[in-house]
């Protein structure tokens, strides 16, 4: 029986081979996932066990004081200790400040975790090593006075209600330069300062506590002794509360915290490549039912010459195992050739991440794929497998007619599918319901559900209803000709191979659209929030202008207004003035026309008018201010007026009111702020960058401060996540893609003689071609349009569902993603038909003549 | 009964061969399937062409239908020379000159019998002309099965439905590879009459490849092939006479059979 499997399998090699690269994609997908998971652990592992040098054992997670230190120094086997203290200091450059983590220098080399690149550690007080990168960021070379300072914030002597900064301020000498590479994960890494500054520092900052104390020490054990023992002798010797643990076990303990995420991301990822397996899982089935269904007379002529049912279907069995080894084992290894692939090209791109420069081999890595891919096919192959059961002998003795699938499509599956349908969009409805109003889990919870259930009713379904649409669809272009015609009539011949091809696209497309869609809605929505937070792309004010601020230099403003890239602008004169009597509060001026075409909310400055002031909730919440008091201003030439408070959102620390307002308050009153719209949020950077140039000229001190930078990165991460899901998700459209063409290849085997037969009454080969051209945009299409539907509807209901109580989502149908969905769609249905179309126009007419 | 090898006419052929010839492989292994054949078949006849397994009948009527290339040798039909065209002008020609009638009928499952017939109209984009489609399918008797996909109909109703698609287009020469092979005797005669009465009452031409004796008698006029050459001529065949120039071709192998 195997020996005939086998031969079977050299004789479908052709269509094997297309349901194999399915199964080669969606494993090599699993691999690669596992292997990049792994590779990702490790790069953190190492960047953890680097910062510990050549130490043996690590000591944390309690507080080690000089007591302690001296214990471990007497365990027999200890040779070096290294009692790192830690801090942060500030780095003042241009206007911002750095903040960088600073430790000591070890005494024995063996124990120091930063590598000198140039120069060297600091050997004494007033001396300070840093890693490249901050060196380079503030633009020093050694030798260079680097001020560093520390602030703290102590009781005001003269009011104790009162805080005040305390600033101490030091020069370093920049002795050395570290090495970067492998912190990029940490965080970055520190700078080395020598133990007095440090400690003089951590003295300045927190006067009543000890310097002394370590929470991390590195002990080095002497040669010949063993780790595990000393660790024994110092666990003994030491508190219980202190962890000690050789480096391998305290960096899986760091990586364990860390790589949660890092999981949690293999994880999301895995997701996607079981969407991937479940289209391949079509793929496969549908391959197998058509080589069952082309096998009848084959099967038949065994049955009638003693093979029992069981042996039909392990030979069937065997067939998909044989494959799915074959594939699976093909898939890992190229799953783990592009994993290889990237980390050499990462390697030699040179990051601040370092890479691994090989993929670790496990057996899981290995063995999950391998496994998991040949599991699928298997599955996949049952039900074609029972099919070959149900072949009567009697088959074998019919005269040849041409291989058929259609098989009756049940009532339980219309009935399920049904059920399923109206169920599922039911269950979507209520989430859509329940989530904002009564408890968001369980509406995402009985969302995702209903979303599930209607999908797999949808995808059962698929047999009733794709070859009605297709048929339709067909009819429609049948206008254009005779080939259409007979592609339209040829979709419908088989609706269950069809309908299984166009649910396998059709799962990519409603997936890559619900995403999109989603991801469309929110952004909406999220842009509304954001316009909410950051209403003034960019601001510009002078600096300290709480008490009297500065006029802005004229030049600024021109300048400021010239600047490419800006959209609106709108300038702000200030004054402070005593409200009601008690607070000092700034109050700005606005016009409101241009007021409104700078800020992204309007609303918020809403009903400002001469007799009204708008108050911003933060400063409404301290002053006690609320919409409709009367809020009196005194200024301080003692004008005074009386205004009705109107509270905003708008978040600013001012009041606002209209010019010719503050104009009573303060005749004299300056421009002292800018607030400027941009065109393209994009532009920020460059246009923040430009503004800074500008008023790095001005001799007061102006200072830039653009929410759009914030806005813009918000965007930029919702973008890429979007990019890498839809990406991930194309390997599944992919493999889709492949199932058309392979039911398009099958096609033209089925019909050999037909399509002579077309040829011998006068079809051109050009006719054939564009049949089944047709024929592969079909199907496709119709796959991707229901699909972008489907999509559009769940993305939709996903974003209401999930933010719909924090504003309203309108549905923002992502019309340029969907286009390129359905130009993609059609592009590959007609290239799914190149291959199968040229075999078909091969065929000779004479083979309409001949006799099987 | 009058039966002699006619002379190759020029005037009223439909469909000529001159020195037809067809090799398959080369050197020792060549096989001469036609070995340079002249024939003539006249216009408004129906013709048989007979011979035995391997006698090279089939491969004659490939390469007068234009299916196949000749070596060597000319095929005409009408006063257009067939041999050397393109794909391109051979489609063309098959669309609007040439109709098939094949043994297994080969009707488009998908379609129903008035599709199928109709369809080399469509292919060659031409309208459907009603009057003649009603005659045809009133004289093959299909005019209540029109509706009907080939799996509803019997074998000899698809093979009638498959002539009504060979004559729909009024082509110059019909061929019909063993039409009755798969056909049971009643409904093989039924579809042979047809035929014939296709050929004397529409004036069509019909050249039928068969190696049933009583399906070559029905023909106008029978062409016996042998090793790739024309053996014999019998006109107004009758079964008996068709055999006996059958075994006059068994017993003088190389020569021309002349039946007496």
């Amino acid at each position: 029986m195997l020996r005939l499997t086998l031969a079977q399998m050299r004789r479908s090699l052709g269509r094997l081979t297309a349901a194999g690269i399915a199964i080669v994609i969606s494993t090599a997908f699993v691999a690669a996932t596992l292997l990049a998971g792994d590779a990702m652990t490790r790069t953190t592992y190492d960047a953890v066990s680097r910062s510990y040098a050549q130490a043996d054992l690590v000591l944390s997670q309690a507080p080690m004081t000089g007591k302690d230190l001296a214990v471990v120094g007497s365990v027999p086997g200890v040779e070096a200790v290294h009692a790192p203290l830690t801090g942060w200091v500030e780095v003042p450059n241009g206007g911002g400040i750095t903040y960088l983590e600073v430790t000591t220098p070890a005494q024995d080399p063996r124990l120091e975790g930063s590598t000198v690149l140039d120069g060297r550690l600091p050997d004494g007080p007033g001396q300070i090593a840093m890693p490249a990168d901050v060196v380079e960021r503030l633009g020093l070379s050694l030798a260079d006075q680097v001020p560093a300072t520390q602030t703290t914030y102590r009781e005001d002597p003269e009011d104790p209600e009162n805080v005040v900064p305390d600033t101490l301020e030091d020069e370093l000498e920049l002795v050395g330069v570290l090495d970067d590479t492998g912190t990029a994960l940490m965080g970055g890494g520190p700078a080395v300062v020598d133990r007095t500054d440090l400690a003089r520092w951590l003295r300045f900052l927190e006067p009543e506590a000890t310097t002394d104390v370590h929470h991390l020490v590195l002990v080095a054990v002497q040669d010949g002794v063993p780790v595990t023992e000393v660790r024994e002798s110092l666990r003994t010797a030491l508190d219980g509360d202190i962890a000690v643990r050789t480096v391998d076990e305290q960096a899986a303990e760091t990586v364990a915290g860390l790589t949660n995420s890092a999981q949690v991301f293999t994880a999301i990822v895995l997701g996607f490549a079981a969407i991937a397996l479940l289209v391949a899982a079509l793929v496969i089935a549908n391959t197998f039912q058509v080589l069952v269904a082309q096998r009848t007379r084959t099967l038949a002529l065994l049955r009638c010459v003693g093979a029992d049912r069981a042996q039909l279907r392990r030979s069937v069995v065997t067939e998909a195992l044989l494959l799915g080894v074959a594939a699976s084992v093909v898939g890992t290894a190229l799953g783990t050739l592009v994993v290889q692939g990237v980390l050499g090209i990462l390697t030699r791109m040179d990051t601040d991440v370092p890479v691994p420069d090989g993929v670790n081999l496990t057996a899981v890595s290995v063995l999950v794929p391998v496994a998991v891919g040949v599991t699928m096919t298997v599955l996949a192959a049952l039900a074609p497998a029972r099919a070959a059961t149900r072949v009567a002998p009697l088959a074998a003795l019919r005269p040849a007619e041409a291989p058929r699938v259609t098989h009756r499509s049940g009532r339980v599956r219309a009935v399920l599918s049904g059920l399923l349908m109206v169920g599922g969009f039911a269950g979507l409805a209520l989430g859509v319901v329940i989530g904002p109003r009564v408890d968001l889990m369980l509406g995402l919870a009985v969302g995702v559900l209903g979303g599930a259930a209607s999908f797999v009713g949808v995808l059962l379904g698929s047999v009733f209803w794709v070859p009605r649409l297709v048929g339709r669809f067909g009819r429609l272009l049948s206008r254009g000709g005779v080939a259409a015609t007979l592609a339209a009539a040829n979709t419908v011949r088989n609706p269950r191979r069809t309908a299984a091809t166009s649910a396998a696209l059709l799962i990519g497309v409603t997936l890559v659209a619900m995403m999109s869609t989603g991801a469309a809605s929110t952004r909406a929505s999220l842009d509304e929030a954001l316009n909410d937070e950051f209403p003034v792309d960019v601001e510009v004010i002078t600096a300290n202008r709480s008490a009297g601020a500065p006029a802005m230099p004229a030049d600024v403003l021109s300048g400021i207004r010239g600047t490419a890239g800006i959209a609106a602008v709108a300038e702000l004169t200030s004054t402070v003035v005593m409200v009601n009597g008690t607070e000092e509060i700034g109050v700005d001026a606005v016009d409101p026309a241009a007021a409104a075409e700078v800020l992204r909310s309007p609303e918020q400055l809403a009903g400002l008018d001469a007799s009204s002031v708008v108050v911003p909730a933060a400063v409404a919440r301290w002053s006690g201010i609320t919409t409709g008091s009367e809020v009196t201003m005194l200024s301080d030439d003692g004008t005074s007026l009386t205004l009705t408070a109107v509270v905003t959102d708008l978040a600013a620390y001012s009041a606002v009111v209209l010019p010719e307002v503050l104009e009573q308050l303060d005749p004299s009153a300056a421009v002292t702020s800018v607030w400027v719209r941009l065109a393209h949020l994009d532009d920020v950077e460059r246009v923040v960058a430009e503004i800074q140039q500008l008023a790095s000229g001005a001799d007061v001190a102006v200072a830039v401060q653009g929410a759009a930078v914030e806005r813009a990165f918000y965007q930029r991460v919702i973008n890429t996540l979007l990019a890498v899901v839809v990406g991930l998700l194309g390997v599944a459209v992919v493999i889709a893609l492949i199932g058309v063409a392979n039911t398009l290849s099958l096609s033209v085997l089925e019909r050999r003689r037909e399509s002579a037969t077309l040829r011998a009454i006068g079809l051109s080969r050009r006719q054939l071609r564009g049949t089944l051209a047709i024929e592969g945009m079909l199907i496709a299409g119709v796959g991707a349009v229901v699909g972008s539907v489907l999509g559009v509807a769940y993305g939709w209901a996903g974003a209401q569902t999930v933010l719909g109580e924090v504003s309203s989502v309108g549905l923002t149908v992502p019309w340029r993603d969907l286009a390129l969905v359905l130009v993609v769609a059609l592009l590959a249905g007609l290239l799914a038909s190149v291959v199968p179309g040229r075999s078909a126009a091969r065929t000779s007419p004479v083979a309409a003549l001949a006799v099987e | 009964m009058d039966t002699t090898t006619s002379p190759p006419s020029t005037t009223t052929a439909a469909v000529r061969a001159r020195g037809l010839t067809k090799t398959y492989g080369s050197g020792e292994a060549a096989v001469h399937a036609l070995a340079g054949v002249d024939v003539d078949f006249a216009a408004g006849e129906f013709t048989a062409i007979m011979g035995p397994s391997g006698s090279g009948k089939s491969t004659l009527m490939h390469l007068l239908a234009g299916l196949d290339s000749a070596t060597s040798g000319q095929a005409v039909l009408g006063s257009t020379e067939i041999t050397g065209m393109d794909d391109r002008a051979l489609t063309r020609l098959r669309r609007e000159r040439i109709g098939f009638v094949f043994q297994s009928f080969n009707l488009l499952p998908m379609f129903t019998a008035e599709q199928n017939i109709t369809l080399p109209l469509e292919l060659a984009g031409a309208k459907v002309d009603r009057e003649w489609f009603d005659t045809l399918t009133t004289t093959l008797g299909l005019a209540d099965r029109l509706t009907h996909r080939p799996s509803e109909l019997s074998g000899g109703q698809q093979q009638r439905v498959a002539v009504a698609r060979a004559l729909i287009a009024r082509p110059d020469v019909v061929f019909a590879d063993e039409p009755t092979g798969n056909l049971d005797s009643r409904s093989g005669a039924q579809v042979l009459s047809f035929l014939r009465r296709s050929v004397r009452e529409l004036g069509r031409t019909i050249i039928m490849v068969t190696h049933d004796p009583s399906a070559a008698a029905y023909a106008d006029r029978v062409v016996l092939i042998a090793d790739g050459r024309i053996a014999g001529d019998i006109t107004d065949p009758t079964p008996e006479s068709v055999l006996a120039g059958l075994d006059a071709l068994r017993s003088l192998d190389d020569l021309p059979a002349v039946v007496r």
